[in-house]
């Protein structure tokens, strides 16, 4: 039997009868609450309406318009706190328990409405009548393809400088591929380069000033958007132990062509992942489908406190994850420079803290030790320690994130932009879809006024 | 069987086990099918149109195309299907067989010819082998050779003409089916019964263009580039069944048992035909759809009805509601309503405030914030478009209002324009119908 070279494909989307049922079931409301619903204005009242009187080539444009990254969204989005929570259709109305129901699957629709376009070669997006600046855009993830596409909409000349081996930043390197595959990614790429924008791999932008450099380059704008890749650890620094990954590491090298060297590491062995996100469902995905002994999640608060969508957990646990909540790791355990276990302690849940969820204490005496034979860390991510050293002058926070004025944009430093995860820290594709946006019509305001 | 009701009708003379029949189309072709219908729970079968072999029958290909309406499918069936293809001698067998093996369940011919001659052959041949009743097809839509189908149906005097002559040739309860696609259905259906016709069924297909195709421009279905207005039938046309029934039910001078057919698929459906003034009915599209298994819903439905309702027999039913169904011109103006609304189980979709703005009084005002409507009841029109598209069971409700209440009346934009209007009061007396 041969081994797969990958996981398994994504979960089929909807077929155009599957579509046009769901959208049935749309209450097409007055000033649709699921529009108000979507960080990025992608506005699903509007192209679900268009599917349902037959305009489907209007509803796509209503998305790629909107969004240009309208598939991803319509599979990433967490669209049950999005526009599906405010959909009129979950009859939520406590006098109206007879009605439960539930709320469109709006993501589904968008991705089929981008992927039947796909299919079916409908092209909705044109190039601007071309302008004669040119604007340099730093990372390929969902705020620099974003505002990448919206720049070249206007008739820019746009330029993505990406320093890994292929464009679309997390999507690509940050996202299992079960989740969102090679093709399906590239498929959404290509809409952003028939816009004209020009891709330059392998062309990292992180040497002493290089971003203000840019500008003396005969760039008329810049905007940086590198995103967070850097993951934090129980310890300042991670140590070198062997076994002991970030979650960065394990999913970009299930990305980038060390599948089978992944797999013949995880399969038979028992994983632990710290953390309660969603890249922490993503490392237990991967690591129970890459066949491991056993699979744990260790998480310090309890289920409720999770910020894992609640689907995500739930298919984590139908998986076999095993759920070690109320477990705070305090330190690796090690055996000849390999990792052979985790040391926790057990927590019980205390007074809020400032998020609202209740803090986890260390329950005294109670530390134990958990065997395993690799730990992937998933606590978040961060600015890199020398991230201002390509933007010295542009001003950052205590956690080097850059500040921006969230209408624009804007960095403080003329002609340099900022947005996505480097602005907000970790945040949704759909967020960063917008800071491209708002950023691509500042600039457009910056170099046309 | 979910209960034990009796639902025997006579219809001409006929004892029926229950009102259900199927109708004369592809749903009637063969014994074989008949067979798994009788077994299913029709009580009778209108077989399809026979022919007198002296012409072929060739269906064109492909002989159906269908309305959808969103995800809904079949809303209504175009068909350009022709009469049996099947040889006379090979029905007439099938009928037998039927006979033989249902004795308990009616066989109804249906019959067609292109002459005087012809029709009474069929006539003569399928009562001599068994048929309890004849069906004369008057109303193929589009058989369309002068003299045939539903150009018949149109032709009066011919409709008459080959009526008398079946009915002098046997002694069979004889039913003429009409044809919708006409506007007074009881001046044909007299016609029918001066040649001594025992019994009217209706409706035949509607004629009508299903799709029409956007690309190749031919009308659906597409026969190898070719298109052409033919039968349509199904739940779309279901209002226009009950109206030509209704319309001969309420027709003195007629006086005959109607079969009532059209866009019939539930208990309800048959129901409402049978309240019209219907007997029995008849089905087909909604067995295309579904299958013969929908008769056991039908069965169950009415026979529950009925011993809700205290009713011991269909009999009773038939024409219910014809003492309440009244020209438009004796409504009592005197009394108007509103809508009310129960917000408290609104789910703020807003809806009702869009039909009310664009297509109605503007009654609703919208309550952004709370994603409620507000209702001004002095402009309702209690035209009910909120209710139909309202999502929450019940939440929309009408409310009779007090005699002698009156609503607000419509403002013009810009009263000042007064000064400006060409305009005389009309003053001249007269009828207060049309007269010709």
């Amino acid at each position: 039997m041969s081994t797969p070279a990958d996981f398994e494909p994504m979960e089929k989307g909807f077929d155009l009868a599957q579509a046009i049922a769901e959208a049935d079931r749309c209450l097409l409301c007055h000033d649709a609450p699921c529009s108000a619903g979507c960080p990025a204005e992608t506005d699903p009242g509007r192209f679900i309406r268009k599917l349902r009187f037959k305009n489907i080539t209007g509803a796509v444009r209503t998305i790629k318009h909107n969004n240009i990254l309208g598939a991803a969204c319509g599979v990433l989005c967490p669209t049950a706190r999005l526009c599906e929570e405010k959909c009129s259709a979950i009859f939520k109305s406590q006098e109206c328990p007879e009605g439960a129901d539930r709320p469109i699957a709006i993501g589904k629709i968008q991705r089929f409405l981008v992927e039947y376009a796909w299919h079916q070669g409908i092209q909705v997006l044109e190039k601007g009548a071309p302008r004669p600046q040119k604007v340099a855009v730093v990372g390929s993830g969902p705020a620099g393809l974003s505002c990448a596409a919206e720049l070249a909409k206007e008739g820019f000349g746009v330029t993505v400088f990406e320093a890994r081996p292929e464009p679309g930043g997390v999507l690509r390197y940050g996202v299992v591929s079960y989740r969102c595959s090679q093709d399906f990614l590239n498929r959404e790429l290509d809409d952003v380069r028939a816009l004209g924008v020009e891709f330059k791999c392998n062309h990292p932008v992180n040497g002493q000033r290089d971003a203000e450099k840019l500008l003396a380059e005969g760039y008329s704008a810049v905007f940086l958007a590198p995103g967070l890749w850097q993951a934090a650890s129980l310890k300042k620094q991670r140590p070198a132990i062997k076994g002991l990954w970030s979650s960065v590491d394990f999913l970009a090298a299930l990305r980038d062509g060390r599948f089978a060297e992944m797999r013949d590491a995880v399969a038979g062995r028992t994983v632990a992942v710290i953390g309660g996100g969603s890249v922490a469902m993503d490392c237990i995905g991967a690591a129970a489908r890459l066949d491991a002994a056993d699979v744990y999640l260790v998480y310090r608060r309890s289920y409720a406190q999770m910020p894992a969508e609640p689907d995500e957990r739930i298919e984590a646990q139908e998986a076999g994850v095993h759920f070690l909540l109320l477990n705070q790791p305090v330190d690796y355990v090690t055996d000849g420079g390999r990792i052979s276990g985790l040391k926790l302690v057990r927590t019980r849940l205390g007074e809020a803290d400032a998020s609202g969820r209740r803090r986890p204490e260390a329950v005294e005496g109670s530390e134990w030790v958990l065997p395993a034979d690799l730990v992937i860390e998933a606590i978040g991510n961060q600015a890199p320690d020398d991230s201002p050293a390509w933007y010295p002058r542009v001003k950052v926070n205590d956690r080097r994130l850059i500040e921006v004025d969230p209408d624009t944009g804007r960095t403080s430093v003329e002609g340099i932009f900022a947005g996505g995860d480097i602005v907000r820290g970790p945040a949704l594709v759909v967020q960063a879809v917008q800071d491209g946006k708002v950023a691509a019509r500042a600039i457009k305001d910056y170099l046309t006024q | 069987m979910a209960n034990n009701i009796d639902l025997s009708i006579d219809f001409c003379g006929i004892t029926f086990i229950n009102p259900f029949l199927l109708s004369s189309s592809p749903v009637s072709n063969s014994a074989e099918m008949v067979a798994r219908a009788f077994e299913a729970g029709w009580s009778g079968v209108v077989f399809k149109t026979l022919n007198s072999d002296r012409l072929p029958i060739i269906h064109p290909s492909p002989r159906m195309h269908c309305v959808h309406y969103g995800s809904k499918k079949e809303m209504a069936v175009q068909n350009v299907e022709q009469i049996s293809d099947r040889p006379l001698k090979d029905n007439l067998i099938d009928i037998l067989y039927l006979k033989k093996h249902y004795p308990d369940h009616r066989i109804i011919a249906s019959i067609m010819g292109f002459f005087e001659d012809e029709w009474v052959y069929l006539a003569k041949v399928a009562e001599d082998n068994g048929a309890d009743m004849l069906e004369l097809n008057f109303s193929c839509p589009h058989m369309c050779i002068e003299g045939s189908g539903h150009k018949v149906g149109q032709a009066f005097h011919l409709l008459e003409r080959f009526t008398e002559a079946v009915k002098k040739n046997v002694s069979i309860p004889v039913m003429a089916k009409m044809t919708p696609n006409i506007t007074d259905m009881t001046e044909p259906a007299l016609y029918a019964k001066k040649g001594g016709a025992d019994a009217i069924s209706a409706i035949n297909t509607v004629r009508g263009i299903s799709e029409i195709g956007l690309d190749d421009f031919v009308p659906r279905p597409n026969v190898f580039g070719k298109g052409a207005i033919s039968g349509t039938s199904g739940p779309a046309v279901k209002p226009i069944g009950l109206n030509f029934i209704a319309s001969m039910a309420k027709c003195l001078e007629l006086g005959l048992p109607l079969s009532g057919i059209g866009g019939i698929e539930t208990w309800i459906d048959a129901l409402e035909y049978i309240l019209v003034g219907s007997s029995t009915i008849q089905v087909t599209t909604g067995i295309m759809h579904y299958g013969y298994g929908i008769v056991e819903d039908m069965i169950e439905g009415l026979g529950d009805y009925m011993a809700r309702k205290g009713v011991t027999s269909v009999s009773q039913l038939v024409g219910k509601a014809l003492p309440h169904l009244h020209e438009t011109d004796h409504f009592d103006l005197e009394r108007q309503g509103v809508t009310q609304y129960d917000v408290d189980r609104c789910i703020g979709c807003g809806q009702c405030y869009i039909v009310c703005r664009d297509a109605a009084g503007q009654a609703i005002t919208w309550d952004g914030e709370n994603r409620r409507p507000v209702l001004d009841e002095n402009k309702c029109l209690s035209c009910m478009l909120c209710q139909f598209v309202c999502p929450v069971t019940d939440l929309i409700t009408y409310k009779a209002m007090p005699r002698g209440w009156r609503r607000n009346e419509t403002p013009v934009m810009d009263p000042s324009l007064e000064k400006e209007i060409q305009y005389e009061p009309f003053t001249k007396e007269g009828p207060n119908e049309c007269t010709v």
